[in-house]
């Protein structure tokens, strides 16, 4: 994406389309402290809303495999981390 | 004529940029002295050695090569005593050549030359290269004495540090566009950010309910995504004004708000503390019925005043109080305009003497962030700091 490109876009919101590695539980535990540890490893403070995003994903419906988590901006730091970390992953507008 | 002369270059890329600081100066001055007791204590990993243009020709002025980065191997070691000390040899040599150092003064003076060289570096063509022109280069200016004070006080609110990417803006330049982060959801806040455009006339407020979700850690997690940007902490403080300003400092606040509608004690000890820290203060006037009377009361002035518009008012240069009688008593403050604020009345919100134009959810909450912010932008005359410059001097 170019950074004009990049910039004339409009901040609503989105879906985040994030594939589970594990089903359940024990694969949202796993997406968050994989979460934790991109950021921890990669020097980046955390996010202010990580008790409450922590709540939000346990509490979240599995869809096919994947939960959708909405996030504001296609390079939010939420979608370079599903990048880098290997989740499948795709980005929807909200209808 | 002043004892030593100081200079400093840096050229090239990395891993072989080469970053030369240096002192010339007499032998029977402080810099022979320096000379002799370098040259005769010798640190482990930071052997100083002669510069020599070959072995058994050192140069003049004699010159000492002082490693500023640890030699651990042996490889450390043929970089310094190979390209790096024949490069810096050379260019002491070819200074006195050009008359950069007076032929004449030759013997008189030694020249003492830290160098950098990365341990990763391993070209040795770029690290010869890099090292001569930085040494010539930190040669012309400590005998020119570049900088002069009027260039490091210019310089000194533009220039970037290459290390860290970004400089400390101390708002010297107005006027300046302050977007007002109020929504109290992290993930959209982070979008706005995001999308704003990047200047340096933006700076973003972290508001009072976002603060209050979060916590005022809010501001680091902003500054890492915009390093360059000023970012306000509005805490509103009417208690405790030492320590609410002491812990928004801690979080990287780069100006912090207390209320002006806290005890005038509580307002003084918040910019005391603010001034120790490093950090502007900003003294909210919402709800104060007459900020001039709460100014004149204070012994030390707040850096930024903030004013919000009244809604009864006839005349909009009025419409934020008596900005030229506020500007008398607190100097040099800024002073920073909120309520209501559209493209269309910014004119008469900077005819009436505003630096600081505060715009909430006419930019955070429009289709289009980038395109709403840069008509306030736009419409404020705002150009980039150094945007037509073009650097061919230094």
């Amino acid at each position: 994406m170019s950074e004009r490109e990049e910039e004339e876009e409009g901040v609503f919101h989105k879906k985040l389309k994030v594939k589970m590695k594990e089903k359940g539980k024990e694969g949202r535990i796993a997406f968050l402290k994989d979460y934790l540890d991109y950021l921890l490893r990669n020097d980046k403070t955390l996010p202010p809303d990580f008790p409450t995003f922590a709540r939000e994903i346990m509490g979240l419906d599995e869809r096919g495999g994947f939960i959708h988590i909405r996030v504001w901006h296609e390079k939010s730091e939420l979608v370079e981390f599903s990048k880098a970390m290997g989740y499948g992953h795709k980005i929807d507008h909200y209808d | 004529m002043t004892d030593f002369f100081v200079g400093e270059a840096l050229i090239g890329e990395e891993p072989e940029i080469a970053h030369i600081d240096l002192i010339v100066g007499k032998k029977n001055g402080s810099v022979g002295i320096d000379f002799a007791n370098s040259i005769a204590q010798p640190r482990m990993g930071h052997t100083p050695i002669l510069g020599v243009i070959r072995p058994n020709i050192p140069a003049k002025p004699s010159t000492l090569i002082v490693p500023k980065v640890t030699i651990r191997s042996l490889e450390d070691a043929e970089k310094i005593f190979g390209p790096a000390q024949s490069a810096v040899a050379k260019a002491v040599a070819d200074a006195v050549e050009e008359g950069i150092i007076p032929k004449e003064q030759a013997e008189e003076f030694v020249v003492i030359v830290s160098v950098f060289i990365h341990p990763r570096g391993k070209e040795y063509q770029r690290i010869y290269r890099y090292n001569y022109a930085a040494t010539k280069l930190a040669l012309r200016r400590a005998m020119e004495n570049f900088p002069t004070i009027d260039k490091v006080l210019e310089e000194k609110d533009k220039a970037i540090h290459g290390m860290i990417g970004f400089r400390i803006n101390n708002l010297k330049k107005p006027p300046y566009l302050e977007v007002a982060l109020d929504i109290p959801d992290w993930r959209r806040v982070e979008g706005i950010i995001r999308t704003l455009p990047r200047s340096d006339a933006i700076i973003i407020e972290a508001g009072t309910p976002l603060i209050k979700r979060y916590g005022v850690e809010v501001v680091q997690k902003i500054h890492q995504l915009r390093p360059e940007s000023v970012v306000i902490a509005d805490l509103k403080t009417l208690d405790t004004g030492n320590l609410e300003a002491r812990i928004a400092g801690d979080a990287t606040a780069d100006v912090v708000g207390f209320s002006g509608l806290a005890p005038i004690k509580t307002m003084e000890k918040f910019i005391e503390e603010c001034k120790k820290i490093g950090a502007l203060s900003l003294m909210d006037t919402l709800n104060v019925l007459d900020p001039v009377e709460i100014l004149t009361k204070l012994k030390i002035k707040p850096d930024i005043l903030e004013l919000h518009r009244a809604i009864d008012v006839e005349h909009e240069e009025y419409a934020w109080g008596n900005i030229p009688e506020i500007r008398k008593l607190c100097g040099n403050a800024l002073i920073a305009v909120a309520g209501g604020i559209r493209v269309k009345n910014v004119d008469a919100a900077l005819k009436a003497g505003a630096d600081i134009i505060v715009v909430g959810r006419a930019i955070t909450a429009a289709k289009d962030i980038a395109g709403a912010a840069r008509a306030f932008l736009q419409k404020m005359g705002v150009e980039e700091v150094d945007q037509f410059r073009v650097m061919t001097d230094f």
